[in-house]
């Protein structure tokens, strides 16, 4: 078996975690927090396919396909939520959803 | 269901229906007449009883049914115990209260009609609760009925409630009462621990000291219920109420039920021979402060509520010496004629409109026949030869006598003697002498007054000639006979009216003055040193007790709340409500427990 080993996508899914993190905790824009969000699921979905892939349990493919399945019906409720907001806040920004403060 | 029960059960109607239905009370006479009725019905179904009834050790006709059943097993019953004791003492009761009730339709007819039908509402509670406690098969029954009367005492000497000093009389016979039956009720819980029932005979106590200890503790209950000193306060401070109120309840009855509770639990104090010394001493006691204080008096009923507090100290006295008939037949004859006293005194307010004996004099002229009337009363209370007081006065110390009481014995002996000079006093001051200004315009009470009275004179003269059957009835041998101690007492009672009849008929003796005495006795003495109990004592350790709760206890409670308010304003201020804030929160938190599972494992 050639190719890259298991450390390589664990590196991959590492950074790219972190990436989403960073952008979830740094960007304003909510549509470009959604994004890091996914960005940080499908991390885990490498590792899932990873492992999988190098011999842990043939499950963990299907468990990344369930999880996909998953993070499209999330982002469809998150961006309706987008919506939402930009309709009643005028912006989205998600510095100025206070709202819970009061 | 026995015949007794009706006399609880014919008052208990009539109360129901004036308490529950207004308009009838508000009408007055007719409320007056019902309740009158059931009274006068509740003493002839009692002299039927009374008729049948078997003497004292044969078994008593019960009648009863469970009341608190706790798991199966019946704590208490409620019913009905009719023997020789319940019997005779229900007797007592209803012909008193049949003769107050009669007189008060004269006496209370200038009463507004809801008043007059508030005022016969509660004499028909009041015999309901005193038959119910005379009736009483357990002592938990004759408490309920304690308490009863002591309500009863209660909305009856605040009856003239617009009147500040008739409210506050009223508190105080139930302050004082109820501070008593503190005793009352540690010695119920006590009787039901050790024997694990209310009853006063027929068991056997496990611990035999405690028989003694329980005896005592309900005495403390009499003490109040009974005005013995120093307890006594709360019952001339009674005379607020109206007369026939004092005669029915704070003379013949309801103070007599102290004195009932021992004659009834007589099993219990019979063997108590320490308690015993010390009822004859304070029952002793009682009746000399008492007799000196009624001798000072100017308000003509203090001078027979002092008189009813010696008398029960007598009773007291009586039964402190190990036998219960000369107590309790004193009893009987003392509530019929200190009842037909506070009658004629009655009559004799109602004619002359005035509580003081200054005011009146001459008035034997006026109204002759309630000056006949009480004078049968006042020869009676002086034991005069021949009248009921004799022989019951008789038998009582010829008891403490044998009892080898020597002291009580004296005391008693000399009170014997104070009794009818204080009297004489009052019969003197009142019917005898020159007539005042309100003597003059005084007339003569109506029938309706005067025939319960006369109804009354007749115990009141002649019971004593029953006292042989009164003491077969309760088991006791008892024949007159002449003896050193009664012959003492006679002469004393003598001695005591020619005296009284010479100072105060014929204005002799002006050497018996001791006005450093008198009014030493007048500024209450007893009552200051309560107050000075409460003053000095009570109010300071009242003060810093509040002080403690206060500032401690409320301190604490308030500082809990403060520290409370005040670390929520503190970490409000952490939820910004933006969601990055969280995050950036939530972020720190894995980290952190990312660098400690490293930290740990490195550790490890």
């Amino acid at each position: 078996m050639t190719g890259p080993g298991l450390d390589a996508y664990l590196f991959l899914a590492a950074a790219m975690f972190a990436i989403g993190l960073f952008g979830v905790l740094s960007r304003r824009n909510l549509l470009a927090v959604i994004v890091s969000v996914e960005l940080m699921a499908n991390a885990a979905n490498i590792n899932l396919v990873a492992f999988s892939r190098f011999g842990v349990h043939p499950w963990g493919q299907a468990l990344a396909l369930f999880a996909l399945a998953l993070t499209v019906a999330e982002v469809v409720v998150g961006l309706a939520l987008v919506i939402l907001v930009s309709r009643t806040h005028g912006s989205l920004l998600a510095g100025s959803l206070r709202d819970l403060k009061e | 269901m026995p015949l007794a029960a009706l006399t609880i059960l014919l008052p208990l109607a009539s109360f129901a229906i004036l308490a529950v239905f207004w308009p009838i009370r508000h009408t007055g006479r007719p409320a007056a007449w019902l309740s009158t009725l059931t009274a006068v019905a509740s003493f002839v179904i009692a002299l039927l009883v009374l008729r049948d009834v078997a003497p004292m050790g044969a078994p008593p006709e019960l009648w009863t049914m469970p009341w608190l059943v706790h798991g199966g097993r019946v704590i208490a019953e409620v019913g009905f115990r009719v023997d020789a004791v319940s019997a005779s003492m229900l007797v007592v009761v209803t012909c008193v209260a049949a003769c107050v009730q009669v007189y008060s339709l004269g006496y209370m007819s200038h009463e507004p009609k809801p008043a007059l039908g508030r005022y016969y509402a509660w004499h028909s509670l009041f015999i309901v609760a005193m038959a119910g406690l005379v009736l009483a098969p357990n002592l938990l029954q004759l408490v309920a009925g304690w308490e009863l009367v002591g309500l009863c005492s209660y909305l009856l000497i605040g009856f003239y409630w617009a009147k500040p000093s008739a409210g506050k009389a009223a508190v105080k016979a139930v302050w004082v009462t109820r501070f008593a039956d503190i005793g009352l009720m540690c010695g119920l819980v006590l009787l039901y621990v050790e024997t694990g029932g209310f009853a006063w005979e027929g068991f056997s106590w496990a611990n035999p000291g405690a028989s003694e200890l329980v005896a005592a503790l309900l005495f403390l209950g009499v003490m109040g219920k009974s005005a013995q000193v120093p307890l006594h306060v709360w019952l001339p401070d009674a005379m607020e109420g109206p007369t026939p109120v004092s005669a029915l309840l704070h003379a013949a009855t309801m103070v007599a039920a102290g004195v009932f509770l021992v004659v009834r639990c007589w099993p219990l104090f019979e063997g108590a021979e320490t308690l015993l010394v010390a009822m004859s001493w304070i029952g002793a006691i009682t009746a000399l402060v008492a007799a000196i204080t009624a001798s000072v008096q100017t308000d003509i009923k203090k001078v027979l509520a002092y008189s009813t507090c010696s008398q029960l100290g007598y009773m007291v006295a009586g039964l402190g010496s190990g036998e219960m008939l000369g107590g309790y037949f004193h009893l009987t004859t003392h509530a019929f004629f200190k009842a037909l006293l506070f009658l004629g005194a009655g009559s004799v307010i109602h004619a002359v409109h005035s509580n003081e004996m200054g005011e009146m004099g001459g008035l034997r002229k006026k109204i002759p026949l309630t000056a006949a009337l009480f004078a049968i009363g006042t020869f009676a209370l002086a034991g005069f030869p021949g009248l009921s007081g004799f022989f019951s006065k008789d038998l009582l110390l010829e008891e403490v006598a044998h009892g080898g009481q020597w002291g009580p014995l004296a005391i008693l002996l000399f009170v014997a003697g104070l009794t009818p000079f204080y009297m004489m006093r009052v019969y003197c001051l009142v019917f005898l002498g020159e007539p005042s200004e309100k003597s003059n315009h005084a007339h003569e009470s109506p029938l309706v007054m005067l025939a319960p009275m006369a109804l009354l004179a007749i115990p009141a003269a002649v019971l004593g000639f029953g006292a042989g059957s009164f003491g077969e009835l309760l088991g006791h041998e008892y024949h007159f006979a002449v003896t050193p101690v009664g012959a003492a007492a006679t002469v004393a009672g003598l001695l005591g009216l020619g005296l009284g009849y010479a100072k105060f008929g014929m204005g002799q003796l002006a050497s018996l003055e001791l006005p450093g005495l008198a009014a030493f006795v007048r500024s209450g003495p007893i009552d200051n040193a309560w107050r000075l109990c409460w003053e000095r004592g009570l109010l300071p350790v009242a003060r810093n007790v509040g002080w403690f709760d206060r500032y401690v206890v409320d301190g604490l409670v308030n500082f809990s709340g403060w520290i409370t308010l005040e670390a929520g304003d503190r970490i409000r201020r952490l939820q910004t409500g933006s969601a990055h804030d969280y995050l950036y929160a939530a972020a720190l938190g894995a980290v952190l427990i990312a660098v400690a599972g490293v930290v740990g494992g490195v550790l490890a």
